[in-house]
């Protein structure tokens, strides 16, 4: 019996103490590995784990040390950081044939190793199989979801174990912070990102290599701190970095305090994300083990410790003085200062603070230089930018795309388009700081880059991006947003604090069926007031959501206003179901759907809803196959 | 020190490196309206009344008056339509939390605000932060903001009477709007906020007179905040008034007795 060709940090490593040394020490790595060696990676990114694929790992282990092997090689099974193909987990990937099974259960894995693995035949009920058509597509690399994705940042996730650094180090990580140690001065280093022209992936676009030149001018200490208080409603870019390829963050962090002559880091990571926390700990445990974080990196000499600190659930601690005051143990609110944190930030001494999307793209930028970084993108954006699709779209998950790609390319060609036969209604980008793209109708598209998105009245943002369809009412969407941040402001200004109650009791009034002439106009007033006088970057962008849907759904509220009707039906005292004599066949699925048997009707004849009796539930609605329930 | 040229309202002064806007505004006599700030206290720029617009560049920008320190030489406008609205709306925002502050009451005078465009809040703070800044310099210890969110607030730990207290009254002397209160009853001192009693002082009983006074300001604590430690805390066991008195009987035997004009009135002279 052979053991599988495993990777395993032995008990006592050597430190790495040259930079060559971690050359000799990769190629051993890599002599070890046979790259026709049966592996089974399994997504254990948080999505896939909440749909139990920590059981399925567990399951292949039991099911595979069981089996006599007779000579063959043991297939390793290696949980992996989120594949990003969230909505059809867990994933199993079946190397070397790249087999894509999705939805494994734990019922499932005896049958993958029996059939699949054993006898090479394929589970077809297992392979995925695109929206409206019946060809499944067996190997990863063809979906479409993936296969339209330019993956730079996300690279190593999905193919790393992230509890295990010598996995990471056989793909090249820390042979960048190799090449600046040994070949590169500070200045060069930032001349190079600089060169790249990567702008800051936390969602305001500030040049990097801008940031990182102002802070090394500066005298005294300096601190690099991450920002991983990714808190966005349904944006999960960071988090997925975080534990799919933290050495490629830590990585980015150590040759950014390189290049600003730091050599103390901090990451900033919101206590909600346990998986990443718990990851992260132990890559930097395994770095420093290595030699390749903590003391004398590599035996150059140069140090960089880096310490996990945990937010405690606030928004708000996303915005750079709120996030340092928090990092000092003050209570996480924006600094009313009008000095840059790069000259007095975290304890009043020049820190460097960038997102972790930012950070895992400068690895890549060194090794290839940034002319190659900037083959990607536009002009003015270069490289990719990775979003967090969600919403009313077949393929809900993360993906990563070269800046500049048209919108509708993202909803249709990887996100598979609108499910429910519905049509497009708009996009909303940037979280709660964004606007909505009203996509095809009214802009019939835009492509994705810093300056276009803001023209279209929304922002890039962290990476959170919406899709709607028609059945999304517009002012429901500004109200949800507004509700959001009226919870997560830190009500320190007031225009932030008494615009944001304003604008909620104005839209709840509205969705109520009670606004008023002239709301919308107050709304527009106060939006732009909030905008134009608050403190932080939370408030004065706290009022896009609203801003946005007024400036391309001002129909929508009006007729909410005037017309007292919702007419995407979702403001319940604004609208109710009638059911279309023309079209109703009388199949009678929406009277055996309805929870309050409001509808009445006899067999093939046209149904009735009581509206006495309706909740306005919606099941009628979507189950109708005719579309013969209309929202009146 | 570098001097800069400032356009301030049309008119071309000088101001000095890292002077606040609000600075030389009042240099010049031009009247900004302020809530939040106090010259005792660092700027927390959170009422955003003085908010004002600048031209470093090409564009105009708003920026709070308290804190933005001039380093370029600038174009600052303190009335433009612009910024006369958002304070407008500031006030308007303001008196519907606390309508009835004569602070604001003569600023939504001198703004023409409508008061009835926003239902009241019947909240009785504007949540300037002066308290709780005033409440960090001398103790740091008993009024903080409180709350998530917009349901911010000012409260004591815990929303319980606080320990900390010295009752030295910064808070209530400082509060804009005159609702954080202060009573001496049954012996001890109370601030009162939100109509609830925030903290408790003992008074300490006057060994002469047995009026209650104070209250004696936890001085050791003070002193600790200042870096003194050794001073020990001065012997207050008599009110101010008996002390005073005590003092004049004292002197008035020393130097008047001998002419037979001092009498002694049982024995009050011996109390002190």
């Amino acid at each position: 019996m052979i053991e599988a060709t495993q990777v395993a940090t032995s008990p006592e490593v050597n430190k790495i103490t040259s930079p060559a040394g971690l050359d000799i020490f990769r190629k051993e790595l890599d002599s070890k590995l046979d790259p026709n060696a049966p592996l089974l990676i399994v997504c254990c990114g948080t999505g896939c784990q909440a749909a139990g694929s920590s059981e399925v790992v567990d399951k292949f282990r039991e099911v595979l040390s069981g089996i006599g092997w007779g000579g063959k090689v043991i297939p390793l099974v290696k949980p992996t950081g989120c594949h990003g193909f969230c909505s059809r987990g867990p994933l199993v990937i079946i190397e070397p044939q790249d087999l894509f099974y999705q939805r494994v259960t734990v019922d499932d894995v005896e049958d993958i190793v029996n059939k699949t693995i054993l006898n090479n035949e394929v589970i077809r009920k297992l392979q995925y199989k695109p929206a409206n058509s019946k060809e499944v597509i067996p190997r990863a690399s063809d979906i479409p979801y993936y296969a339209k994705q330019t993956r730079l940042v996300l690279k190593n996730i999905g193919k790393v174990d992230p509890t295990e650094i010598n996995d990471s180090i056989v793909r090249g990580s820390y042979s960048a912070l190799a090449k600046v140690l040994t070949r590169m001065s500070p200045d060069q280093v930032i001349d190079e990102v600089a060169n790249s022209k990567l702008r800051g992936r936390g969602g305001a676009g500030f040049p990097t290599g801008l940031k990182w030149e102002s802070c090394a001018k500066q005298e005294g200490t300096r601190y690099v701190i991450c920002n991983a208080d990714e808190g966005d409603p349904g944006a999960f870019m960071d988090r997925s970095l975080l534990e799919g390829d933290p050495h490629s963050v830590l990585e980015g962090m150590a040759i950014c305090a390189y290049a600003v002559g730091s050599n103390r880091g901090y990451m900033y990571v919101r206590a909600e994300y346990p998986l990443a926390v718990k990851t992260l700990t132990a890559a930097i445990r395994q770095a420093e083990a290595l030699g390749l974080l903590g003391d004398n990196i590599m035996g150059t000499g140069f140090d960089f410790k880096v310490t996990i600190s945990t937010g405690a659930g606030a928004f708000i601690c996303g915005e750079s003085s709120a996030l340092m005051a928090s990092l000092e143990g003050k209570v996480g609110r924006p600094r009313p200062k009008y000095i840059r944190s790069v000259e007095k930030g975290f304890r009043d001494c020049p820190s460097n603070l960038n997102n972790v999307e930012t950070y895992a793209n400068i690895p890549d930028i060194i090794t290839n230089g940034g002319d190659w970084y900037k083959s990607f993108g536009t002009e003015r954006s270069s490289g990719t930018k990775v979003f967090a699709l969600t919403g009313n779209v077949y393929n809900i998950g993360l993906v990563e795309v070269p800046m500049g790609i048209s919108l509708m390319e993202i909803v249709y060609g990887i996100g598979g388009g609108i499910p429910n036969k519905r049509s497009l209604k708009g996009v909303q980008t940037g979280g709660p700081s964004g606007g909505c793209i009203p996509i095809p109708h009214k802009i019939p598209d835009i492509n994705v880059g810093y300056g276009k998105l803001a023209e279209a009245g929304s922002i890039m943002g962290s990476g959170g991006m919406i899709v709607m369809d028609e059945d999304t009412c517009m002012i429901e969407v500004a109200r949800y947003f507004v509700n959001f941040l009226v919870e997560e402001s830190c009500g320190q200004c007031t225009p932030c604090r008494e615009g944001l109650i304003r604008m909620r009791e104005i839209l709840n009034r509205i969705t109520q069926g009670d606004g008023k002439e002239g709301d919308v106009e107050l709304l527009d007033e106060i939006g732009n007031f909030t905008n134009n006088f608050s403190l932080c970057g939370l408030g004065t962008s706290a009022a896009n959501p609203v801003l946005s849907t007024i400036r391309f759904f001002r129909d929508e509220y009006d007729a909410h206003i005037r017309d007292k009707k919702c007419p995407a039906g979702v403001c319940k005292p604004l609208f109710h179901y009638d059911i279309e004599a023309e079209t109703c066949t009388g199949c009678g699925l929406c009277k055996t759907k309805c929870p309050v048997k409001a509808i009445t009707g006899e067999k093939k004849k046209t149904h009735v809803i009581d509206q006495s009796l309706c909740i306005k539930c919606m099941e009628c609605y979507k189950n109708c196959k005719f579309r013969s329930v209309k929202i009146m | 020190m570098k001097v800069l040229n400032i356009v301030l309202n049309g008119k071309a002064v000088t101001a000095k490196m890292g002077q606040t806007i609000l600075e030389l505004a009042r240099e010049h006599n031009v009247f900004i309206p302020t809530l939040c700030d106090s010259p005792a206290l660092e700027a927390a720029a959170m009422c955003r009344l003085c908010t004002v617009q600048v031209i470093e560049g090409k564009w105009p920008k708003f920026v709070t008056a308290c804190n933005f320190p001039l380093r370029r030489d600038a174009e600052v406008v303190t009335d433009s339509p612009e910024v006369r609205h958002g304070r407008k709306l500031i006030i308007e925002l303001l008196m519907a939390r606390c309508p009835t502050s004569p602070e604001l009451q003569r600023l939504a005078v001198d703004y023409g605000c409508d008061l009835e465009r926003f239902a009241p809040l019947n909240d009785d703070c504007v949540v300037c932060g002066l308290c709780t800044r005033a409440c960090e310099a001398v103790t740091g210890r008993t009024l903080s903001l409180a709350g998530r969110g917009v349901a911010i607030h000012v409260d004591t730990a815990f929303q319980k009477a606080s320990e900390y207290c010295i009752g030295c009254g910064a808070c209530v002397q400082i509060c804009p709007v005159n609702k954080i209160a202060m009573e001496d009853v049954d012996g001890e001192r109370r601030i009162i906020l939100h109509g609830k009693i925030a903290s408790r002082v003992k008074l300490p009983q006057c060994t002469s007179c047995g009026k209650h006074f104070g209250p004696v300001i936890d001085l050791q604590q003070v002193m600790e905040r200042m870096g003194e430690h050794k001073i020990p805390p001065p012997n207050a066991s008599v009110c101010p008034e008996c002390s005073r008195r005590n003092l004049a009987i004292k002197l008035g035997k020393r130097y008047f007795e001998q002419y037979g004009v001092f009498e002694d009135e049982e024995g009050q002279a011996n109390a002190g």
